[in-house]
């Protein structure tokens, strides 16, 4: 009795038992579990509200009127009560208006291009500036709002690796049941017709003088961006 | 697209112009602005209850009542809202589904009130967001389940035809034993059979001392192994009777062999007969032998007697998920055990752990706490997984027994929910009855007055006289009242109470033995058969059969005094006045002319019942 060998199934045992003894000491408090999430938990959620600024700046600062800045912020509070919109939340949505196809790359791209200081989150007046751009702008700070939305790393230029992931991003909207069928080069061959006809001197990116200049000449184009402007 | 995101779609549609510069042909043409939206606020007053809410947002919804033109009906001018009779807390909820696009169930609300809500305002109620839909589709199921269960018990118990086959007669008799004396006699003689059955095969194993030149003891059914015999043979000729009886009876044979009490049936009966057949052969024996087994499924057949029986029956067959994971989880802690049980007492001396299926047994004696003892672990290994093996029985077998007895208890609950209506269902009954009497006698009022009004007009043009001095009926009743009588005017027949109606009946009837006015009522046998088969259909009696009407040109002509049922109605309900059987044309239609007199009594009524019959006759033939 003294020789204790310890077989594998005592082995086992006494494993079982050490476990025990452990769980039973954690309920008595004794031993800490290690769980020190949760207080981080509690401080996030706080964190996360946002008020904007008075209705007499955002006014000043954006092309709006009263009423419809107030229809706007009924809008976007209904949805996102706490008053940001983080990415999660834009990409959701925004795929609820596209059910065919995964928007979720293109919306991705969307907040980039919306969330201007780079923090992560879009506040009202992140929103409420790119729509100003977009619905009440000039023509030329709608086609800088374009570019900067092709732009992904925001470096002035747009080569053909960002292009083609924009296009892929537009095509992946529309799903898989179209028609024609979406064959895999369909996106390359639209980004060599833009590049075609945007890229000037033939360098292999487009900059943002060539882009006005282009899209400038280009009536369908210039018709095109008079469409949405009494969506409000 | 959730609707709810309505709010993003002017984003949606201006972030569009991020595709513009890519685009190689011409976009199309926006759709117009119909509305440019006056986003003003709508007052909706629900029962004093006033909600406001923006155009916008109830038009988000427009297939539903309030975000289409439908609630135009619903304006009131003078307060310049929209009011709306309904209950103020659940619309409370439907409105939120406008604002949030989700849909909530209140869990205090009723489940049927709520569902007419939503149906009055348009919604379906699938939109049900997922928080509540649990919820709501348990109630829902639940009083589904309820109304099946009214709906069965008053199809079961309210027609009782008369005419039936003899052998739906006999299924009935059967199914509810408490329909005639005759089937309540056979089910307790069956009761009582089944219980000396089983006594008998429980009796006929005990000893019962020995016999006089053997040692050993003998029992009771090798003893007196005649008298059981016997027993045995009167018991089985009585099940055999019953089960070929209800086998000629069931309305679907096929059906009735394939349930469950047939089978049992003829478990119960079988091993006699077989026993009659097989001769003493030693290789059968066996076989025999086990065949009384079944004997003992005679027991089973008491579940026709109780309810309780039935109930636990049905609550394990509705529960057979649960324990079959009870089954399956104690069959692999028990593998899981054994095994280890096995390895760990391999090493000690003279162990009973001799194989893992001998450990087998050691293992469900300690999960289920009874510890025989006749197998022991005798290492610390042993011992240390003997103890996790009991402590953990303990808890896999009380997992799954409560969702058993939580079933068992919604169905013992649903049961005496119908044993309560079942017993109740006499005075359900009288109550509506006495409503329908009060309705006709409202009815034969308005009558008596409105006539009595049009004769007094006639007769003398002093009106507001005491006899016609009844408290005005509310003008809902008087509109009621005006439109039975223009039904009766078209039909050419009238509305009599029930008493009266059976009383006509059973006139009907007796001349038709007395014979003589066979010729007249030609077509009786038949009225009889169509007025009294009425009367068991507990409708009100509307009518009486057609066989009246071609009297009635006869009848006016004779100037009896017309004691019938219309005077007794003159008075109060109770006094019905007995009709003479030489009479046996009870016209109605006469009658209610004599009506108008109201305070005199049934001796003077007759007589002046008479002149007005008279004075009135001209007019009856008119219908």
């Amino acid at each position: 009795m003294v020789t204790m060998n310890l077989e594998g199934l005592e082995m086992i045992a006494v494993l079982v038992v050490v476990v025990l003894f452990v769980k039973v000491l954690e309920q008595f408090g004794l031993l800490e579990a290690g769980y020190d999430d949760s207080v981080e938990d509690e401080l996030e959620l706080s964190a996360v509200r946002h008020r904007p600024e008075g209705l007499e700046q955002l006014e000043a600062q954006t092309r709006f009127s009263r009423k419809e800045l107030q229809i706007l912020y009924r809008g976007f509070k209904n949805e996102c009560p706490s008053g940001v919109v983080n990415e999660e939340t834009f990409k959701d949505i925004y795929s609820q208006f596209f059910p065919q196809g995964d928007a979720s790359t293109y919306a991705h791209f969307l907040f980039n291009a919306f969330d201007t200081d780079h923090n992560g989150s879009v506040s009202f007046e992140d929103f409420v500036m790119g729509l100003s751009i977009l619905l009440r702008g000039t023509v030329q700070e709608k086609l800088n709002w374009a570019f900067n939305l092709y732009d992904i790393n925001k470096d002035g230029y747009i080569t053909k690796e960002e292009m083609l992931d924009i296009m892929k991003a537009i095509y992946d909207m529309m799903g898989k049941c179209t028609y024609p069928v979406l064959k895999e080069e369909t996106p390359r061959q639209h980004v060599e017709v833009f590049f075609q006809k945007m890229d000037k001197n033939k360098d292999g990116v487009v900059t943002i003088d060539e882009f006005i200049d282009c899209c400038q000449n280009d009536e369908n184009i210039m018709r095109s961006m008079h469409l949405f402007e009494n969506v409000l | 697209m959730a609707a709810g995101v309505a709010a993003w779609l002017p984003f949606a549609r201006a972030a569009a112009i991020g595709w513009m510069p890519v685009a190689s042909t011409p976009m199309p043409i926006p759709p117009q602005d119909k509305r440019k939206a006056q986003d003003g606020l709508i007052i909706l007053n629900v029962s004093g209850t006033k909600f406001q809410t923006w155009r916008n947002t109830l038009e988000r919804y427009p297939d539903t009542l309030l975000g289409s033109t439908e609630r135009d009906f619903f304006f009131h001018e003078e307060t310049n809202e929209y009011f709306f009779d309904r209950d103020p807390d659940i619309f409370r909820h439907i409105l939120n589904f406008y604002r949030t696009g989700k849909l909530h169930y209140p869990r205090q609300e009723c489940i049927s009130a709520y569902d007419e809500e939503l149906a009055f305002f348009g919604i379906i109620p699938e939109i049900i967001g997922d928080c509540c839909y649990e919820e709501y589709k348990d109630r829902r199921r639940e009083n589904a389940e309820r109304l099946q269960d009214d709906e069965e018990m008053d199809m079961n118990n309210d027609v009782t035809p008369v005419n039936l086959t003899f052998r739906e007669y006999l299924w009935r008799a059967f199914e509810n034993p408490h329909t005639s004396t005759l089937a309540l006699v056979f089910y307790y003689v069956t009761g009582f059979f089944i219980a000396i059955s089983v006594m008998a095969n429980v009796v006929e194993t005990v000893p019962c001392g020995t016999l006089p030149n053997r040692s050993k003891e003998i029992s009771c059914g090798d003893r007196y192994a005649l008298a059981f015999f016997c027993l045995d043979t009167a018991c089985v000729m009585i099940f055999t009777v019953e089960y070929l009886l209800r086998l000629i009876a069931a309305p679907s044979r096929y059906k009735f062999m394939k349930s469950v009490m047939s089978v049992i049936d003829v478990v119960a009966i079988m091993p006699y007969y077989i026993g009659l057949v097989m001769t003493d052969n030693d290789q059968v024996s066996g076989a025999f032998v086990t065949l009384r087994v079944f004997r003992v499924f005679r027991i089973f057949k008491f579940s026709r007697h109780s309810a309780g029986l039935r109930i636990l029956g049905y609550t394990l067959k509705s529960c057979a998920s649960e324990l079959g994971f009870l089954l399956f989880s104690l069959t692999m802690a028990i593998i899981i055990f054994a095994t280890v049980m096995f390895y760990a007492e391999k090493g000690s001396t003279a162990s009973k752990f001799t194989s893992i299926p001998a450990a087998f047994w050691y293992t469900i004696v300690t999960m289920t706490t009874l510890g025989y003892g006749d197998m022991v672990p005798k290492t610390i290994v042993g011992k240390v997984f003997g103890s996790i093996c009991s402590l953990s029985g303990v808890l896999v077998i009380a997992l799954p027994v409560p969702v058993i007895v939580s079933n068992f208890s919604r169905i013992y609950h649903q049961s005496q929910r119908a044993e309560k209506r079942r017993a109740q269902r006499k005075t359900r009954l009288a109550r509506i009855r006495a409503a329908k009497i009060r309705g006709t006698n409202a009815y034969m009022r308005y009558k008596q007055n409105g006539l009595l009004i049009d004769s007094l007009e006639e007769a003398s043009k002093e009106a507001g006289q005491a006899l016609v001095g009844k408290a005005a009926s509310p003008p809902f009743e008087s509109q009621h009242h005006h439109l039975l009588h223009c039904l009766e005017k078209t039909t050419n027949h009238e509305f009599v109470d029930e008493q009266t109606f059976q009383a006509n009946c059973m006139e009907i009837s007796v001349m038709n033995k007395s014979g003589s006015r066979a010729s007249s009522l030609s077509s009786s046998p038949h009225g009889l058969s169509s007025c009294c088969s009425r009367r068991h259909r507990k409708k009100s009696s509307f009518s009486l059969p057609s066989t009246n009407n071609q009297e009635l040109s006869t009848i006016q002509i004779r100037e009896r005094p017309v004691v019938n049922s219309r005077s007794s109605l003159n008075a109060k309900l109770d006094e019905t006045v007995p009709l003479k059987c030489d009479e046996p044309y009870i016209t109605p239609s006469m009658v209610s002319l004599s009506a108008p007199v109201v305070t005199s009594s049934d001796g003077d009524s007759s007589t002046t019942t008479t002149a007005y019959s008279q004075s009135n006759i001209v007019r009856v033939s008119a219908l």
